[in-house]
């Protein structure tokens, strides 16, 4: 291997992407795109509540519909003087959204209430109204049933859980599982998405050369190993240069949205009840980055450098083996399998880190690069486990190497029908 | 002196032997001729020949050395399947090709101005290829092929799909090469061209060299046992000859050859009573007629594609 070659392939690779429109518009837009997203969850969070759907409640037994008109006003209005027609009508001509009746079985007995309703509000709604309802109806048993004080308010009682993490050295610090079980997710997913998208550059880049036929000039010059090498450090660098300017972008803009977003926050929430305001609060904390270890950064960048290693080799082959990209789906499914089953298994290690799953799924070096960045976010990973993933992805990086460059030196000078996977193992024992 | 040394080459492609035990070599300062018809194996030859493919069985040596990232750097290349990336600049992209067949990127720069400037192609410089139309962009391909100054050159087919202009250019530069020393391979399937340029020539069918050596000699060998023959009238004479075999024929033309015991003078006689004639000349056989007659018709593969 000459790496004066190496570095020549490398350099074209870079420098003509690192260029093209495309990745100039892609780098300025996911920034543009990442604020735009927070923007619409904050959004999201202010103006949800402000859509109503007014119940109308016709309570016979007159003891329940003004606690719950009492509770959210918005919402329940007392129609007990109405008939029961025409609160139908009511709901047909969409003055409310729908009505419940609620008479003295309903007290007494277990007897289930009846929503008629629009079908509007979703299971949203439905929840919320059930609750409501129930906790009403328990107030006013307990309040026939004469019950003293203090156990109506034993059931009023709603107890926190607060959690600190007590570190090795003793000491205590908040617990930031929830805000960090959200970056690990976050972080598996940019993984995930990196490899699919980077890996895809190559494979079209691979496909590129042979199409425009100056494969052979290319091969006449460099080795395929060389060839192959070049390539995938050079759009790895590719992925580098646009990670660090997103990074320095995120940062830049975290740090500008956090005060901003909170201030906003604080204005908002001083209008909602006390309960709301205090979850409300917390979400700024989503933007407030600093709190990150910086060690959780390098073991990204890390895992997201070995796993674009691991896949673009793999994604190279699948290109010296197709004419055009159409050519490629066929043969993407076995090298896409394992990073989906990854995806799917960090849905699951996002909520349990430690399940005997997520540890053993998370050394598998196909799967390593979305679980073990996740897991590292999210919970105390042991040091071996982390060096054994890496040292395992090392070994598959070398083995899927050695097998995508014997694919690739016959693949690139393969035209007409794409192989099948037999064809494709003769070519790895040639 | 050889130059390019081909000793007992074979490369099976699954169950089909592509280059069967094929030895030939090339002299340094000449124009050497690969010839055959489509499929024969001239290609894959030339692709062991640039390293890009390995061989089965059998040695290839470069000025004595065996193939390999060193001998790629004395070659000059330019495949049969042309092509360069559309993207890229024109000059950037021969300044890349030409740095990875060792060149200094100052180098490069010269030389490509050079050439650039000689084939009327300064002003394409900071154009993408894309953007060049076919005849220019085989002009940059000359160049990239040419421009590391290598003193062999390997041509594949090298006149397929060129405009008569640039055909006649590449037929110049090869000429000035060999003038300047330089050792020129080339294949194709067109006899013709083969019998305007080259110095020595080898012959493939089905995978084997079937004839090699000097041009020339190779010719004379065969004897003058050819008759061209131009007339006018009716040409039904020549469907009555009987032990010649009629390789070119038009409506006033006829590309005799003679076989055992066929006497010229006789076809010249036949020939006056039917029609009038306006030239009768005995000359030693096309490279056409010798290929057809070394190899037998029946043997030939993709008989059609060969002219």
């Amino acid at each position: 291997m000459s790496w004066r070659q190496i570095y020549l392939v490398l350099k074209r690779e870079y420098i003509t992407r690192v260029r093209s429109k495309g990745f100039i518009w892609a780098t300025i837009l996911v920034p543009v795109g990442f604020a735009a997203f927070l923007g619409v969850i904050v959004f999201i969070s202010v103006w949800e509540s402000d859509t109503s759907f007014e119940i109308g409640i016709k309570d016979d037994t007159a003891s329940v519909a003004s606690s719950l008109a009492e509770m959210n006003p918005a919402r329940y209005r007392d129609l007990t003087m109405l008939t029961a027609d025409s609160l139908r009508n009511m709901v047909q001509n969409e003055s409310i959204t729908g009505y419940i009746i609620i008479s003295e079985e309903n007290i007494t007995n277990e007897k289930d209430l009846e929503l008629i309703y629009s079908g509007s509000g979703g299971i949203q709604l439905l929840t919320s109204v059930r609750s409501d309802i129930r906790e009403v109806i328990r107030e006013e048993r307990l309040k026939r049933a004469n019950v003293s004080e203090e156990i109506q308010q034993i059931y009023d009682s709603s107890i926190g859980l607060e959690s600190r993490r007590l570190t090795a050295e003793g000491q205590e610090e908040d617990d930031d599982t929830l805000f960090l079980s959200a970056v690990g997710m976050v972080m598996g997913i940019i993984i995930f998405g990196a490899i699919f998208s980077y890996g895809g550059y190559v494979t079209r880049g691979v496909i590129e050369e042979k199409t425009n036929r100056i494969i052979e000039v290319i091969a006449s010059s460099v080795r395929p190993i060389e060839l192959l090498t070049g390539k995938m450090a050079g759009v790895g660098l590719l992925a580098i240069t646009q990670f660090g300017i997103w990074m320095i972008a995120f940062f830049g803009l975290s740090t500008l949205a956090g005060p901003i977003a909170a201030s906003f926050m604080e204005n908002q929430s001083g209008a909602m009840n006390p309960e709301m305001s205090e979850t409300q609060a917390e979400l700024p904390a989503f933007l407030d980055f600093p709190t990150l270890e910086t060690s959780l950064f390098v073991y990204f960048i890390i895992f997201l450098i070995l796993g674009y290693a691991l896949y673009s080799s793999l994604f190279a082959a699948i290109g010296s083996a197709s004419d055009s990209d159409t050519d490629t789906q066929q043969l993407m499914l076995p090298v896409a399998a394992p990073i989906f089953v990854a995806y799917f298994i960090m849905l699951h290690a996002w909520r349990s880190p430690d399940s005997m799953l997520s540890v053993i799924s998370s050394m598998v070096p196909f799967f390593s690069p979305i679980l073990m960045t996740t897991r590292i976010a999210i919970t105390e990973v042991p040091f071996w486990q982390i060096g054994l993933s890496i040292v395992l992805m090392i070994v598959a990086f070398a083995g899927t190497m050695w097998l995508s460059a014997k694919i690739y030196k016959v693949g690139i000078l393969s035209y007409g029908s794409t192989p099948g996977f037999k064809e494709i193992l003769k070519w790895i024992k040639q | 002196m050889t130059t390019i040394d081909v000793n007992n080459l074979t490369k099976q492609f699954g169950d089909t032997k592509a280059v069967n035990n094929v030895s030939f070599s090339v002299e340094k300062g000449r124009i050497f001729g690969l010839l055959g018809p489509n499929g024969a194996g001239k290609t894959t030859t030339i692709r062991m020949i640039n390293y890009i493919l390995p061989q089965d069985s059998g040695t290839i040596t470069i000025n004595g050395l065996k193939v390999g990232p060193a001998t790629q750097k004395m070659i000059g290349y330019m495949p049969e399947e042309r092509g360069l990336y559309k993207k890229m600049k024109v000059g950037e992209q021969l300044v890349y090709l030409a740095q990875l067949k060792g060149l200094s990127a100052h180098d490069a720069k010269d030389k490509i101005r050079y050439w650039l400037k000689r084939f009327d192609a300064y002003d394409w410089h900071s154009k993408k290829v894309g953007e060049l139309s076919k005849g220019m962009s085989q002009k940059i391909q000359f160049i990239a092929t040419i421009v590391h100054d290598p003193a062999i050159y390997i041509f594949d087919e090298p006149f397929s799909g060129l405009d008569p202009i640039n055909s006649e250019l590449l037929k110049q530069i090869i000429i000035e090469l060999r003038s300047n020393g330089k050792t020129i391979l080339f294949s194709t399937h067109r006899m013709e061209q083969v019998e305007q340029m080259c110095d020595d020539i080898c012959l493939f069918n089905n995978g084997k060299v079937v004839l090699t050596g000097n041009l020339r000699k190779v010719k004379k060998d065969f004897g003058k046992n050819t008759v061209l023959i131009e007339f006018e009238g009716d040409p039904g004479f020549l469907d009555e000859l009987e032990n010649v075999r009629i390789n070119n024929r038009s409506t006033n033309f006829a590309e005799i050859r003679l076989l055992e015991g066929q006497n010229h003078q006789d076809i010249l006689r036949k020939a006056m009573n039917a029609s009038d004639i306006h030239k009768f000349q005995l000359v030693e056989p096309s490279l056409n007629e010798i290929f057809i007659s070394t190899v037998g018709e029946d043997n030939i593969k993709n008989k059609e594609v060969l002219a």
